[in-house]
């Protein structure tokens, strides 16, 4: 499911901040956060193959290891991890053509991919803050496209009250992409 | 998809679709195309509804997504009906072809019936919430909606008709029911 996400959710800069300290629970978090990131652009951004996507995911968190120390701001970990995410994809491809020049390598359409990948990651991460029944059933709404009739009789809904909590769920994702929204311990609604 | 979202297709080629003198599309494929106008029509009513309705961005938000689970049912039930016709001038070997194919085709109904009975859901809260200038379009529909529902729940019946017992009857019946609920509120709903 493309919002489910379950993990307790700390910032990114505070996951970055345990990584460094050595924290290998907090290394599982970060790869498990960025991964799908990761592979979007290998895969949507620059039209690698499933296997050289993975071969692409392994370098660039290889490489995050290794070059964590030079993150200058830990809350800039995303625009990092998608420049690096970037840098490995041109270098794949241009083993691949060896001859053409980096620059000359870089797809037409990637430039517009990867905003919307940045978007749609953007929106996960929110969606990953809301209480979980919100998460829940704006995922079973949208991205698994069941009826109200099936989300009520999962979730134990009226199925007439299911597109009112819809409805409100995404006032609240709003609220939370346009940072209006108070913490959440991230149970009830 | 252009910039109001709605299928590219010209209204004369559409219609044209439907008087041509071939088996497919039909019914199920219009039931799907009007669920389709339903949705586009609430979400017309929810976008003029947002200075006064908090939650009216959300009802745009889930009738865009019905809209564009609603329009491919059109061609998915023209596709498995053309294949139920085949099986029924006997291109297939024998009856349980047959009966393997119309009950294939009873998939994209049910998924039609059970989108129209979301759209008309959804029409009756916004009928029931939206700006009151405009709940009489969020009760048309709903009306065209539960339409949609009854239309592809009937189709179901007859296709379901070599079978006994089939469950997805009882469902199909079921989605038919609860769209005609919610067009019912959405009309008592009133200006």
């Amino acid at each position: 499911m493309l919002f489910a996400v379950t993990v307790e959710r700390i910032s990114d800069a505070v996951l970055v901040r345990r990584c460094r300290g050595g924290d290998p629970e907090a290394w599982a978090q970060l790869v498990e956060r960025f991964s799908r990131y990761v592979y979007a652009i290998a895969v949507q951004g620059y039209r690698l193959s499933s296997h050289d996507a993975e071969d692409a995911f392994q370098e660039v968190f290889t490489r995050v290891y290794d070059r964590l120390d030079s993150l200058r701001s830990d809350a800039a970990f995303r625009p990092w991890i998608a420049q690096l995410t970037r840098r490995v994809c041109l270098d794949r491809l241009r083993v691949e053509t060896r001859e053409e020049p980096v620059g000359q390598v870089e797809l037409p359409g990637a430039s517009d991919v990867l905003p919307e990948l940045d978007e749609a990651f953007t929106v996960h991460e929110a969606l990953a803050r809301l209480p979980k029944q919100c998460q829940e059933v704006l995922d079973r709404f949208f991205a698994c496209d069941e009826s109200y009739r099936t989300i009520g009789a999962a979730l134990q809904l009226p199925a007439g009250t299911v597109a009112s909590r819809i409805s409100r769920c995404l006032d609240k994702l709003r609220a939370e992409l346009e940072g209006r929204n108070p913490p959440s311990g991230g149970s009830g609604e | 998809m252009g910039d109001t979202d709605f299928p590219d297709v010209n209204l004369g080629d559409l219609l044209g679709g439907f008087s041509v003198e071939s088996r497919a599309p039909g019914g199920g494929a219009a039931a799907a195309v009007t669920a389709t106008i339903a949705a586009g029509l609430i979400r017309m009513v929810a976008q003029r509804s947002s200075g006064s309705w908090d939650d009216a961005a959300g009802a745009v938000a889930q009738a865009r997504a019905l809209q564009a689970r609603c329009a491919p049912l059109a061609d998915a039930d023209a596709q498995a009906w053309r294949e139920a016709f085949d099986a029924m001038r006997g291109d297939v070997p024998d009856d349980v072809g047959l009966e393997e194919k119309l009950a294939g085709a009873v998939e994209p109904l049910l998924l039609i019936a059970s989108t129209a009975a979301d759209v008309a859901a959804l029409a009756a809260m916004v009928a029931e919430r939206g700006e009151g200038a405009f709940r009489g379009d969020a009760a048309a529909a709903a009306v065209l909606a539960e339409a949609a529902a009854r239309s592809a729940a009937h189709l179901v019946a007859i296709n379901l008709a070599v079978t006994k017992h089939d469950p997805r009857l009882a469902h199909a019946r079921l989605l038919e029911e609860a769209a005609a609920e919610a067009a019912r509120r959405a009309l008592d709903a009133g200006p």
